[in-house]
């Protein structure tokens, strides 16, 4: 029988996720969501047959440690995609900044 | 209203437009960029990095047991995506605020050594399916990213 619980890694990753992302969350949750389950499976499938004898102690490590620079990298896409966020939210409030300058003055100065 | 406190508010207007026009400027002039821009070749290698890696495993897949799967058959593979890699992580390294990705890449090169080891301790059937989705999702998270960074641009 597996010792992992699958809904509870999922669950943590995507925690982890959201504290990454922040306020935006919502805007990253379905890709999050898929990917982190896709991983999620992967691990448990190394358990099981860790635990059947398929699969030996150093080959499981091995394999775990690829599933586990793949969270990362999902991590680290999660993370660009919040600065891709963040910069869009300044740069639409520059631009506001922007017009109002040049209309108040009655020219394009900015 | 007196014509002092008329004074003070036109300065406190004025003050407030200068203020605005310095954010503006500091700013680079009315846009900021905190990550890099898109880029083809980083999208189209690791684009054909996922093709060569699914083919590498539906080969191992398919030979598992046979001469040609062997690790010792094919260390070619394992050279030439290194390369491929090793070049997108140079490109990637030459463009400014591309820290992200960076880190992605060098992930993945170390996954391929990881997979390597694997491959030195033999592979078998159970190997392949977790292999295949750890590949394939970190494809997809690179690829992610670098298409989020096209800011809504095609």
């Amino acid at each position: 029988m597996a010792s992992i619980d699958l809904s509870k890694l999922v669950s943590d990753m995507q925690n982890a996720a959201k504290d990454v992302f922040g306020k935006r969350w919502p805007e990253a949750k379905d890709y999050a969501e898929t990917a982190f389950n896709q991983i999620g499976e992967a691990i448990l499938f190394i358990e099981k047959q860790r635990l059947l004898g398929k699969m030996s102690d150093e080959k499981a490590k091995l394999h775990l440690d690829i599933q586990k620079n793949a969270s990362k990298m999902i991590m680290l896409t999660l993370e660009g995609l919040g600065i891709v966020a963040v910069e869009a939210a300044i740069n639409a409030a520059l631009k506001i900044i922007k017009d109002t300058v040049n209309t108040a003055l009655g020219f394009t100065l900015i | 209203m007196t014509s002092q406190q008329r004074r003070l508010k036109g300065n406190i207007i004025a003050s407030r437009i200068i203020t605005l026009i310095l954010i503006l400027a500091l700013t680079g002039c009315a846009s900021i960029q905190l990550i890099s821009e898109y880029d083809k070749e980083i999208d189209i290698t690791v684009t054909a990095f996922q093709k060569k890696m699914t083919r590498f495993l539906i080969s191992l897949e398919r030979n598992i047991g046979k001469e040609k799967s062997e690790y010792s058959n094919n260390t070619e593979f394992y050279d030439e995506i290194r390369v491929d890699l090793s070049a997108i992580k140079v490109r990637a390294a030459a463009i400014p605020k591309n820290e992200i990705t960076i880190k992605q890449i060098n992930l993945l090169i170390e996954n391929v050594s990881n997979l390597e080891r694997l491959h030195k301790l033999g592979i078998t059937p159970v190997d392949i399916p977790p292999l295949r989705t750890a590949f394939n999702t970190s494809c997809t998270a690179i690829l992610k990213l670098e298409l989020a960074k096209k800011r809504g641009k095609h």
